[in-house]
């Protein structure tokens, strides 16, 4: 399994309104090894940040981010091959008209041969069961059929590290079914921001997130467990007694 | 977010013979039907022409609500156009004028409908190959056509959900609701368009 590092990672940006610059995440060091991580937190609480850290879509203002050795800032293209980034929205994601043109937009880079992009396009959404809706208009999709198909666009160029910022957020009870059962067949490293406590619980490793620190890390069950106490009692999760 | 607003019409499979015509011929057709608009100078032809478009557009499978599909968002703009240009120049001309842009848009459509997106991203990188030798990027003009294919019914759903809310609330009649929204969602669109492409590694210089 990749390992991905933060070493006294610090994000902060200038304010109109402020001499001072707003901290979004403070000297957060890490070593996420692990196959399954989630990370959980109120809104605004600096979890996209985190996670967009990992593919150098945000750059540290200090300290380092590093997949499998690979500095963010400095090898960023080689990165963002290794590193998929789903986001919350697939219409912002989607690019192409369909599903078949995004997945062999992905393809584009490592595929010069058309049809070989175009067979290995079909591969990818058939591994999802898109194939049926592949030439159809990515508007015309559901929200969970549109979400599968960002993710086999991504998926498509086989990363060894994927991370998904709260994919779930916009899907109904069915479609996060499908989009859970999903992600669980993947070999890849998956590094998700979410949420959804039920699908928190599944994961290896829990990092809960507050006003741009790690407030606790651990245990899916007590990690939990400490944010919802958190969330209804207004608690410390680091303070928190967990079971 | 609702994206229903086509002015071109999306790719379908099929097997007609426009379906099997080189790309080039069928770029050489819509680029023929651009400079057409200016040469043609009676309506009459230009609604010949119209029909032949359309003729093959039905013929490629592609159609007749596909062929409406296209048209439709731009009825509006055509009767204004129309109505202006016979009112200043007379009717034959005017008619002429409206006809002429609705051959434009059938033959992009034309291409669009029978050409997969790929196809015509490849077609696009050939003919910016020679630019490579001034620094250009081929992958980059191709990225670009196809994201304002991707764009164009973004931004034409984005104008019908605003328009929607700005009636919700009684503000149809005023333009500072219509148009303020469409463009700060245009420009976040823009950057999350950006972002996602980055996110891919896609637009990066090749290696």
């Amino acid at each position: 399994m990749p390992a991905v590092t933060f070493d006294q990672v610090t994000v902060a940006v200038e304010q109109d309104d402020s001499p001072h610059p707003k901290v979004l995440l403070d000297a957060v060091t890490l070593r996420l090894d692990q196959s399954r991580v989630g990370v959980i937190g109120a809104n605004g609480s600096g979890k996209s940040t985190l996670l967009r850290l990992v593919n150098g879509l945000v750059q540290p203002t200090s300290g380092t981010v590093a997949v499998d050795g690979d500095d963010t800032v400095r090898a960023v293209r080689h990165v963002r091959r290794n590193v998929g980034f789903v986001f919350t929205d697939p219409l912002s994601q989607l690019v192409m008209p369909t599903g078949r043109e995004d997945v062999e937009l992905s393809l584009r880079r490592s595929v010069k041969d058309a049809a070989g992009r175009r067979r290995q396009a079909e591969a990818a959404l058939a591994r999802f069961g898109l194939l049926k809706l592949a030439d159809q208009s990515i508007y015309e999709l559901s929200g969970g059929e549109r979400q599968l198909m960002a993710l086999a666009a991504v998926l498509a160029v086989d990363p060894k590290v994927l991370v998904l910022d709260e994919p779930s957020t916009l899907l109904d009870l069915r479609n996060r079914e499908l989009l859970r059962r999903t992600l669980a067949g993947l070999d890849q490293q998956i590094i998700m921001s979410t949420h959804d406590l039920d699908l928190a619980l599944e994961m290896d490793r829990v990092l809960v997130i507050e006003e741009g620190r790690v407030a606790f890390d651990g245990a899916p069950a007590e990690a939990v467990a400490a944010y919802r106490s958190w969330c209804l009692h207004g608690l410390d999760p680091a303070a928190t007694d967990t079971p | 977010m609702r994206g229903h607003g086509f002015l071109l019409a999306n790719y379908v499979p099929g097997t007609s013979f426009l379906h099997r015509a080189p790309l080039a011929v069928k770029f050489l057709l819509v680029v023929a039907s651009g400079l057409a608009s200016f040469v043609i100078v009676d309506w009459r032809l230009s609604a010949a022409v119209l029909a032949v478009f359309c003729g093959l557009f039905l013929a490629a499978g592609a159609g007749a609500k596909r062929l409406w599909g296209a048209v439709r968002p731009l009825v509006p703009v055509l009767l204004v156009v129309g109505l202006f240009q016979g009112w200043q120049l007379g009717a034959p001309t005017g008619a002429r004028i409206v006809l002429n842009i609705l051959v434009c848009i059938v033959a992009a459509s034309l291409l669009t409908a029978t050409t997969p997106v790929q196809q015509l991203l490849d077609g696009v990188v050939r003919l910016a190959r020679p630019f490579e030798r001034f620094g250009a990027d081929p992958e980059r003009f191709a990225l670009t056509i196809g994201i304002m294919l991707r764009s164009i019914p973004y931004i034409a759903g984005t104008f019908a959900d605003v328009r929607d809310s700005a009636r919700a609330r009684g503000l149809e009649r005023n333009p500072r609701a219509l148009v303020l929204p469409v463009f700060i969602t245009s420009v976040a669109y823009a950057r999350q368009t950006g972002e996602a492409l980055a996110a891919r590694g896609l637009g990066d210089a090749e290696d």
